[in-house]
């Protein structure tokens, strides 16, 4: 009864990385035509309109620069709503660009290779759309460099011991460590881009970001160890950094807020949100850029089964929260999870159950797992969901805590909206310009594990 | 557990002998919250490191993992402490109205806690606690007992069943760690809450299993008994220890730093007495044992696939989680508030249990064969490569 | 491009024939052997026999480098700089400190990891690196593997070289000639560049905090503080007792005390009343008398206060013929020089409060036999 004689059932064999005959080249052909070619049509039609959403999120964001945040729907008490809701949201949507890049990284997922590039991408532009709404929602934000402790003639420092400020260094670290680590990633790529193009001023351009990159032994040698380190890094980023922006919440005495599951369950409500997100471009990369055979089914399938794992977490945390709700006897965390079901609000907390626990139980069908239509659907519902339950612990939470005399309705205004759809605009337009720009799929990555790629002794040791 | 000689067994049965004794004399001499905070915690031992196994498996099965099937069959073996945990926790019901304030009458003259009287009650309590352990068998009966069958049927089947049940089990294990972690340790001090508990406890649970399933793969190795497990597969699990250790103490630090943080007279205690006079030494002990020396022992790539490293640090690891669950369970007994106590009666406990837990995996090593040789995907384990 | 050589390149197909024929070429001792491959081979750098990166020593080192440095400078800006207590959390509060000093360990270990290994390892940017310029680069970012000998020095046996290759089964083979020029942009300026950018700050925040410091203490801004002004019964350098305090020129007198003039209660006798009888003047007679008189004259003058029992003294009865037949002068002259044990009263009562008293104790006195055309 030797392994060696066992063979597996057709059912149970994974399906390959990556259908058809891939070579080097070929990779190389197929992927850095875009950022060679002029773009189509569609491309332009789509960038314009990413744009003037975009700018019309600047207009607005520049009305309430002028302004005051009296142009939003904040008020006493809800004095964090759309701005905090917006922030959250994106900087969770960045995490899942740094766990496909650097966690499946560490967990040596091959597969991972083909999407990292484009998610590690993503990554960096939430993270950049994130960081426009804690400076905009400070009242003064030509004052936002008060947040930084430098010198001053008020021989004041920045408080260290607010989880504002944690927010501060933790996005900046994060920003920071993921642009760096999408570089290094680019940079042998960029010097393939380098030794291919002809025109002049593209070449100089490739050959600068490229850093005179050879390809030797003893570059690769030191780069691998640098990319592994990186990775190990950025994984511990993506643990650390929601759960400093949940201590935003965690660490108030706002019932609703100080829960102590906070930060693994944003974590997880993160990669969640993100893995959707991911899922949404990933589609129409695969389509517009015909990667069907670099980006395949299986790729999808195994980001489905995470969403879906993602979304039994929250289901188990937000059965927490309601079960301590209710243990804890305190009258007014009591009466905040009543909020969520019930109340003024309630349709907003039904919205989120609904997202994010029961629609994504439908990836436990295989056909909607590799359907685009149930995917797109499903994604789409999470993207939402996880929105509505930055609302839903932000607003409702705030609009009704200790003090009834204190309780007030919290209604947006159309700046708010305005600067949420310009958000999107922003992010749109940086994931159409990368797509144009630089290979959306890691191509030395990919050429590293096709069959064929290592050479047969592999070095073992007992 | 690093050499096999014929005394060991001989030294241990005697060490259980003696504890027994000791507990024995701990039951008729020591004060009952006493000698009850020692049976939860030993009671604890045995289930967080029996399902924490046991979450190993169906972990495996759930993300079909290939390269640790060739390891696979030594958490499985682990996981059938649950046999030997689930009369611990029956006696250990005992221990209800002696420490447990939300099983008493007292209860319901008691603002906080009039209203889940009902729940903290011993009939519900009682019925959590079967109910949860009883789940956990038919975990191990689906995935542990099928697993070993399959040696003999080679029947992918078995495959596919612990393929289709690994995500059942997760919602399983999430109740029953969970509620291993309320009632077992919140039950002390039923007027407290943390709704990270669940969360927290398993990460010491999974990191325990972890530990021991190490300690289990380096002995069976030195006796030639796992070929073809090489420094890959024990890179990978050194890996898996690293991390989690960093899991582990981010939940705990989370845990205490936000509470900290409020300062909300209703929770904070909690903290105060584990920080204050004798027991703040113990936090610190727990900080060390449980995150700074594993983490700098295993930090660099080699320490996580050296089987002389890997050995000390997971036999420091089980006795961390030992240390966690003292701190977790006595500062909570009021009577055992004031300072931490270490005396025969914890003596006999660690003797006679820690034995028993030695004892009984030791015997289980010799279940089944020493690899899930039924299973399809062990060749492509054994051909694993970093 | 100059006539010397710097290498000889070949190139593969496969990964596993460019494995093949390291050890051969290796084996000839021909010069330094240098792979370029398109990604990362497994195994090549013990081909080549390389030395293991010292990037993980780097990063940890620099990683708790960056935790000692965030923590201490946390404590150092809350607890000692400008101790502050927020939000009853104790200026030293470790608990919130971590999470930021997480952050920094994160954010130094990942630069170095990513800086140490671009500009000090693999000391890119570089540009003028000959294989840049060689036929053969297209190749090896693409897809093709190549193995090359390089003799930096220029002590290449080019013949030798190819023969190795070739032997070895490379094909397209080519000669890498040295570059002339050096180039500009290398990693040893960014380094430079970085490190003095860097060192800017540090001097600039350095240079700043103290000038911050020193700011107020320097002249001319300390002057606003330091000002050569009279401060209550402190020292003053200003005058030459170095006493802020001085003492009034001799002959000052003090408003509403002139002096009286007189020596004696008879000499007073001849001193007018200068306030008028009018009702304000005896009410304010009669204020001051209820305030400092009427405790021990009595409210109506008679000598009978509340006080005499416990006193002992015995105060004079204002109404008795006696004092009815004072002048105006005397009465002032008593009010404040005293008389007996009558303290004097000069230096709380001022003129015009004396000669209101005066009027006051007139009216009382008047009060006594009063007649009905008084109260006209």
């Amino acid at each position: 009864m030797k392994p060696e004689t066992l063979t597996l059932p057709a059912d149970l064999r994974e399906p390959a990385i990556f259908e058809g005959v891939v070579t080097p080249g070929g990779i190389d052909d197929q992927v850095l035509v875009y950022p060679e070619t002029k773009p189509p049509l569609k491309w332009f039609v789509a960038i314009t309109f990413t744009i003037l959403l975009m700018l019309m999120g600047f207009g607005f964001i520049g009305y309430t620069v002028m302004k005051g945040i009296g142009a939003w729907g904040n008020n006493n008490p809800v004095f964090w709503a759309f701005d905090i809701i917006n922030f959250v949201f994106w900087v969770g949507i960045g995490h899942a660009g740094t766990l496909i890049s650097a966690i499946l990284f560490i967990f040596r997922k091959k597969w991972r290779n083909a999407i990292a590039r484009f998610a590690e991408a993503m990554t960096i532009f939430a993270v950049m759309c994130a960081g426009i709404f804690p400076l905009i929602h400070v009242g003064r934000p030509w004052l936002a460099f008060w947040l930084f402790p430098y010198p001053n003639q008020r021989a004041l420092w920045s408080n260290f011991k607010s989880p504002l400020l944690w927010d501060v260094f933790a996005v900046s670290t994060y920003f920071s460590v993921s642009a760096m680590f999408w570089f290094l990633g680019l940079v042998p790529d960029i010097a393939s881009m380098r030794d291919r193009e002809k025109n002049k001023w593209k070449k100089l351009a490739y050959t600068i970001l490229s850093l005179g990159w050879r390809g030797a032994a003893r570059h690769w040698q030191h780069y691998e160890k640098a990319y592994l380190l990186l990775a190990g890094l950025a994984t511990g980023l993506v643990l650390s950094v929601h759960s400093v922006v949940s201590f935003d919440f965690a660490t108030s005495q706002v019932p609703g807020w100080h829960m102590t599951i906070f930060p693994p369950y944003f974590v997880a409500g993160a990669i969640f949100a993100g893995f959707s997100m991911v899922v949404i471009v990933m589609i129409v990369v695969r389509e517009t850029m015909n990667l069907q055979n670099l980006v395949t089914v299986r790729h999808l399938e195994v980001m489905n089964k995470v969403i879906l794992g993602m979304s039994c977490l929250m289901g188990y945390a937000y059965c927490m929260e309601g079960f301590t709700a209710w243990y804890s006897q305190n009258n007014y965390l009591i009466h905040t999870f009543k909020n969520i079901i019930g109340g003024y609000y309630g349709w907003a907390g039904w919205t989120t159950i609904t997202c994010n626990i029961l629609i994504p139980q439908l990836l436990w069908f295989r056909k909607c797992r590799t359907s685009y239509f149930w995917m797109i659907l499903v994604a789409t519902a999470v993207t939402i969901g996880m929105w509505f339950e930055r609302f839903v612990i932000i607003v409702i939470s705030l609009h009704q805590d200790y003090l009834p005399s204190s309780w007030e309705i919290y209604k947006p205004t159309i700046v708010d909206f305005g600067i949420l759809l310009g958000s999107f605009g922003l992010f749109f337009t940086l994931v159409l310009l990368f797509a144009r720009t630089l290979p959306v799929v890691a191509t030395t990555e990919v050429k590293a594990i096709l069959p064929g790629a290592q050479p047969h002794h592999g070095a073992h040791h007992e | 557990m690093t050499h096999t000689t014929s005394s060991q067994p001989a030294a241990l049965l005697g060490a259980l002998v003696l504890g027994a004794l000791g507990v024995g004399a701990a039951y008729a001499f020591v004060p009952a919250e006493r000698f009850w905070a020692n049976w939860i915690l030993w009671l604890l031992f045995l289930v967080t490191l029996s399902l924490g196994a046991l979450f190993i498996v169906a972990l495996e099965h759930l993300v079909s993992a290939r390269w640790s099937v060739p390891v696979r069959r030594v958490p499985e073996r682990i996981a059938t402490l649950l046999l030997v945990a689930v009369p611990t926790a029956l006696v250990g019901l005992m221990a209800l109205p002696v420490l447990y304030p939300g099983t008493r009458p007292e209860a319901l003259q008691n603002k906080l806690l009039a209203g889940k009287a009902t729940w903290l009650g011993v009939p519900f309590f009682s019925a959590r606690v079967v109910i949860g352990l009883a789940l956990g068998l038919l975990g191990l009966w689906i995935l542990v007992k099928g697993s070993l069958r399959q040696d003999e049927t080679q029947d992918p089947a078995q495959n596919r069943r612990a393929r289709t049940f690994a995500p059942v089990f997760m919602a399983i294990f999430g109740f029953t760690i969970t509620q291993t972690g309320w009632d077992w340790v919140k039950g002390l001090t039923p007027e407290w809450f943390s709704d990270i508990f669940g969360v927290y406890v398993f990460a010491g649970a999974f990191l325990a299993a972890l530990a021991a399933t190490v300690l289990t793969v380096l002995s069976l190795r030195d006796e030639g008994r796992l070929e073809g497990v090489k420094c890959d597969h024990l890179y990978n699990l050194g890996g898996f220890l690293f991390g989690f250790t960093v899991f582990w103490s981010y939940i705990g630090f989370a845990q205490y730093m936000l509470m900290w943080y409020a300062n909300m007279p209703e929770e904070v205690y909690w903290y105060r007495w584990r920080v204050e006079g004798g027991w703040g030494a113990v936090t610190l002990l727990l900080a060390l044992v449980h995150f700074v020396i594993p983490f700098f022992a295993l930090v660099t790539r080699d320490a996580k696939q050296d089987p002389a490293r890997l050995r000390w640090v997971a036999k420091l690891m089980l006795a961390a989680h030992v240390l966690d669950l003292y701190w977790m369970v006595f500062p909570s007994v009021p009577s055992l508030r004031h300072g931490p106590v270490f005396s025969w009666p914890e003596l006999s406990f660690l003797l006679c249990f820690g034995s028993l837990v030695l004892l009984w995996v030791r015997r289980a090593q010799g279940v089944g064969r020493d690899m899930p040789v039924g299973d399809a995907f062990l060749k492509e384990g054994l051909e694993f490569r970093l | 491009m100059s006539d010397r050589a710097y290498a000889v390149l070949g190139l593969f197909d496969t990964p596993d024939a460019l494995m093949a024929a390291i050890p051969k070429v290796r084996d000839r001792a021909l010069g330094k052997v240098e792979a370029y491959t398109p990604y990362p081979i497994h195994g090549i750098e013990k081909a080549l026999g390389l030395r293991e990166s010292p990037l993980g020593g780097m990063v940890m080192v620099m990683g708790v480098l960056g935790a000692a440095t965030a923590m201490f400078f946390q404590y150092w800006m809350s607890a000692v700089d400008y101790p502050i207590v927020h939000g009853g959390k104790v200026p030293f509060s470790w608990q919130a400190f971590v999470p930021i000093m997480f952050e920094v360990t994160v954010l130094f270990a990942t630069f170095t990891a990513g800086l140490g290994m671009l500009l000090l390892l693999n000391k890119l940017p570089f540009f003028g690196h000959p294989v840049l310029n060689a036929k053969a680069i297209t190749g090896i970012t693409r897809d093709r593997f190549a193995l090359a000998i390089e003799a930096p020095e220029g002590t290449l046996d080019i013949a030798a070289a190819f023969q190795a290759l070739e032997a070895a089964g490379a094909v397209d083979l080519e000669v890498l000639p040295a570059t002339e020029t050096s180039p500009q942009f290398t990693s040893r300026g960014v380094m430079g560049f970085l490190t003095a950018v860097v060192g800017a700050c540090g001097v600039a925040a350095f240079l700043t905090y103290w000038a911050i410091k020193l700011f107020h203490v320097l002249p001319p801004m300390a002057d606003m503080q330091k000002q050569p002004r009279l401060n209550a019964q402190a020292a003053s350098r200003f005058f030459k007792d170095g006493t802020g305090m001085r003492t009034p020129v001799k002959g000052t007198v003090s408003r509403g005390h002139l002096g009286l003039g007189v020596a004696t209660q008879d000499e007073a006798a001849g001193l007018p009343n200068p306030l008028p009888r009018t009702e304000a003047t005896l009410l304010k007679g009669k204020q001051t008398y209820t305030n400092h008189c009427a405790v021990c004259h009595g409210a109506s003058g008679n000598g009978t206060p509340t006080l005499t029992a416990a006193y002992g003294a015995k105060p004079a009865n204002l109404l008795a013929r006696q004092f009815k037949d004072y002048k105006d002068g005397q009465i002032y002259f008593v009010v404040a020089k005293g008389k007996n044990s009558m303290p004097a009263y000069g230096a709380d009562l001022d003129e015009q409060q004396r000669w209101a008293v005066v009027h006051y104790v007139r009216a009382l006195q008047r009060a006594q036999d009063a007649k009905d055309s008084d109260l006209k």
